[in-house]
């Protein structure tokens, strides 16, 4: 019996991840990716490898998601993250009014945390902001996003998938009643154009999810809510730091390399495609990161930018939407069979999403089939480019 | 905060297929605060949507967004117009040279990446091993072998595009891999040095330092390169007065 | 895949010898080569000269004659510029490759070395043109 073949659309890290856990279970996997590897949403994350301790108070589903999923991708892809831990940081007394709740969050959670001094911490980070009255430590980390991207991408070419980068789906194929048969596409690399098979089609374009569900007439609740960032020149934590408050504008410093990332805001937008930079939220996160860190103001800015999450419900403020994911079957939500879509979450989340979308997979294909992809230590993200095509 | 908007020309490079290479040409206003890569990305959101080109992370980290502008190496997410161009002018933005083009400004880097793994270049390793520039000390020396970093180098593909001798010779492993291979150091490492201590390898550079000067992630492949050689003679010497390694 | 048609290739060649854009090691090399080239010319031909002496005295003086043209000590003066630009950047590329950190100061090693080279030829073109 040849392997059912599913085409995914998307090359972010939903999309590798998926491929991955699909092509462990024997699927013979397409990915089309109009672009290169992450250049959505994905690509553009400050890197933060949740504890969730961002979540533990408001959002403990996702909270929960978050510290399980940082602990496994430790153990399968090690060679893209800087697992250096981050602090939880009270500089103020609405802070400390915080404190406790986020401290019982962790519990909830079960989130390992060290409750230190303010003299503790300025100890392991000499540039925290000298004010600080408390620190909590808890296992954030960064990770390298285009790396880690790669990583699962090369573990699910060399367990035989297919990636087409620079291909555009253009539309989808539709069988006289409505089903999902396969897609077509624009490969912009040379203007041919080309029309693909598959069993299932699964939709991984996070933010841009709502448009290619049009294609088959269907609908998803992705609500497109961009973010800035901002990239300081220097190395001036070892750590992330985040503010010891809700979830707010600004609330966080993660490093990378020889770089501090300080994000990010939350509001509406209507073009996915381009969002552009705003000065005013840029000037908010020099402020806000120089609370946490005053030597930011001597930085140098070396890139500011712009990422659309993509939050999944109806609701009105972006913040209050949960941040945790969903995966449709479109059969059962508006008849359209042979199509899923996967949407929300965060980069932390990615292969636990990829685990829910294969189950579903599996289970319209009455397919019974076990996860693996806990277990199994990702390639060297390299290798996506040794292995031949 | 200035609200200055500049009017740019735009002469983007642009391969298709079995198509012959020209230029197209688009006039934007911009920001003169924004990046370079802003503007391309702008020119596929809102004017053409067939162009191609690499981009993934937005703060150089990733390498993915390389190109020559104004025939010079830039990484283009942190380049901002006002450093390349100035009002009424021109940027022409071209793919990096010595690697094979996929389209327009994308180009294939397998080969850089391919030579990476092979030098063993690693991609997280401890503070200690590459600590972040002087002057900024986050955490005391005794305490830097507690923190994992990734490494600078990128891979972004600029020095191999830079480089007079990627552009003559094509099997020249180029300052990336060399200096990737530096990380390890030589000694009783045989296998390594087979790999660079030949006519392909680190020899083949003519100290042109054009890698040192585009490199945007302080790698200094020129100086690295040039370690690379002061090793494998300290090894032949070793191994001339007879040391069995 | 295509290929890469912003590299240089025969139809730009020219382009090798374009220092705009070109960080001053580059331009170091150029000159390098082309110092190389030009003196390896100029030994051929004081080999083919030399050639000539053997043909007798006769030979000798129309070589003389030659020899003393001021656009053949022009061209002279360019050998010897080329040689002392080349054994000098010869001596900045040994240190810059063998001793310790040298290549962090290479630019500056380059923009003496060609002062020094500039000057050498100055001085000796002096002496060449008023002798």
């Amino acid at each position: 019996m040849s392997k059912p073949h599913v085409i995914i659309i998307g090359a972010g890290f939903t999309g590798v991840a998926t491929a991955h856990d699909l092509a462990l279970r024997g699927f013979d996997v397409t990915v089309v990716e109009r672009g290169p590897f992450v250049n959505g949403t994905s690509g553009r994350t400050h890197g933060l490898l949740h504890s969730g301790g961002r979540y533990c108070v408001n959002d403990q589903e996702s909270a929960i998601e978050c510290i399980d999923e940082n602990i496994i991708l430790r153990k399968i892809v090690p060679q893209v993250i800087e697992p250096n831990g981050g602090l939880f940081v009270a500089l103020d007394e609405s802070d400390l009014a915080y404190a406790e709740r986020f401290a019982k969050g962790c519990e909830e959670c079960h989130i390992p945390y060290e409750k230190l001094s303010g003299e503790q911490a300025l100890k392991l980070e000499p540039n925290l902001n000298p004010a600080v009255k408390l620190a909590y430590s808890i296992p954030d980390g960064t990770f390298d996003p285009l790396r880690l991207a790669l990583a699962f991408a090369a573990t699910a070419k060399s367990n035989g998938a297919k990636f087409h980068l620079y291909t555009e789906v253009t539309g989808l194929l539709l069988d006289g009643k409505g089903n999902v048969t396969g897609v077509k596409v624009w490969k912009r690399a040379t203007g041919e154009k080309e029309e693909m098979h598959a069993d299932v089609v699964v939709n991984a374009t996070g933010a841009w999810a709502g448009q290619i569900t049009e294609m088959a007439g269907a609908n998803v609740p992705v609500k497109p809510t961009p973010g800035v960032m901002v990239a300081y020149d220097q190395r001036l934590v070892n750590r992330a730091i985040n503010r010891l408050c809700k979830p707010s504008d600004g609330d966080i410093i993660v490093p990378q390399r020889r770089l501090a990332v300080v994000g990010t805001t939350s509001f509406d937008a209507e073009d996915v495609n381009y969002i552009p930079v705003f000065k005013d939220q840029v000037q908010l996160m020099l402020e806000r990161g120089a609370e946490l860190v005053p030597a930011i103001r001597r930085a140098k800015q070396r890139g500011a930018f712009m990422a659309s999450r993509p939050l999944v419900g109806s609701g009105t403020s972006g913040r209050s939407i949960a941040r945790t994911f969903k995966c449709f079957d479109h059969k059962e939500s508006d008849n359209v069979d042979c199509f899923v879509t996967i949407t929300g979450g965060k980069a932390t989340t990615l292969r636990m999403m990829a685990e829910k979308t294969a189950d579903v997979v599996c289970h319209k294909l009455g397919i019974s089939t076990e996860c693996v992809t806990k277990e199994t230590p990702l390639l060297s993200y390299r290798e996506f480019y040794a292995l031949p095509n | 905060m200035s609200e200055t908007k500049w009017n740019v020309t735009l002469l983007i490079y642009r391969q298709k297929g079995s198509q012959s290479p020209h230029y197209d040409t688009f006039k934007l206003e911009v920001d003169p605060d924004e990046y370079v890569l802003d503007a391309v990305e702008r020119v596929w959101a809102f004017h053409d949507r067939s162009l191609t080109f690499a981009h993934a992370c937005h703060h150089s980290t990733c390498g993915a967004c390389g190109m020559r502008v104004n025939d010079m190496e830039k990484l283009t997410c942190i380049v901002p117009i006002r450093d390349v161009t100035a009002d009424g002018g021109t940027l022409k933005i071209e793919p990096l040279r010595n690697f094979p083009v996929i389209s327009d400004l994308a180009v294939n880097m397998a080969s850089l990446y391919a030579h990476m793994e092979q030098v063993g270049h690693r991609a997280v390793l401890p503070l200690s091993e590459e600590p972040s520039e002087p002057g900024v000390r986050p955490v005391a020396k005794a305490a830097e072998d507690d923190y994992i970093r990734l490494a600078d180098c990128i891979e972004c593909g600029l020095c191999i595009s830079a480089c007079p001798i990627s552009a003559a010779s094509a099997p020249y492993l180029g300052p990336a891999v060399l200096a990737g291979a530096q990380q390890h150091g030589l000694d009783g490492n045989s296998d390594l040095l087979a790999l660079v201590d030949c006519a392909e390898g680190m020899w083949r550079c003519h100290q042109a330092f054009e890698c040192t000067e585009v490199c945007p992630s302080n790698v200094e492949p020129g100086l690295k390169i040039m370690q690379l050689r002061q090793a494998a003679m300290r090894q032949r010497i070793k191994h001339l007065f007879g040391s069995k390694k | 895949m295509l290929k890469n048609t912003n590299s240089p290739s025969s139809s730009n060649w020219w382009k090798w010898f374009d220092i705009r854009g070109r960080a001053a090691g580059d331009v170091a090399f150029m000159l390098n080569r082309i110092t190389a080239l030009g003196l390896v010319l100029y030994l051929a031909m004081h080999l083919v000269a030399l050639g000539q002496l053997a043909l007798g005295p006769g030979a000798y003086d129309t070589f003389v004659q030659i020899v003393k043209h001021p656009v053949f000590i022009a061209f002279e003066l360019l050998v010897v510029a080329a040689g002392i630009y080349h054994g000098l950047n010869g001596i900045r590329i040994g240190l810059v490759a063998f001793f310790g950190d040298t290549a962090t100061v290479q630019k500056q090693i380059f923009y003496a070395m060609l002062a020094i080279s500039i000057l050498g030829s100055l001085f000796f073109g002096i002496r060449m043109f008023t002798a």
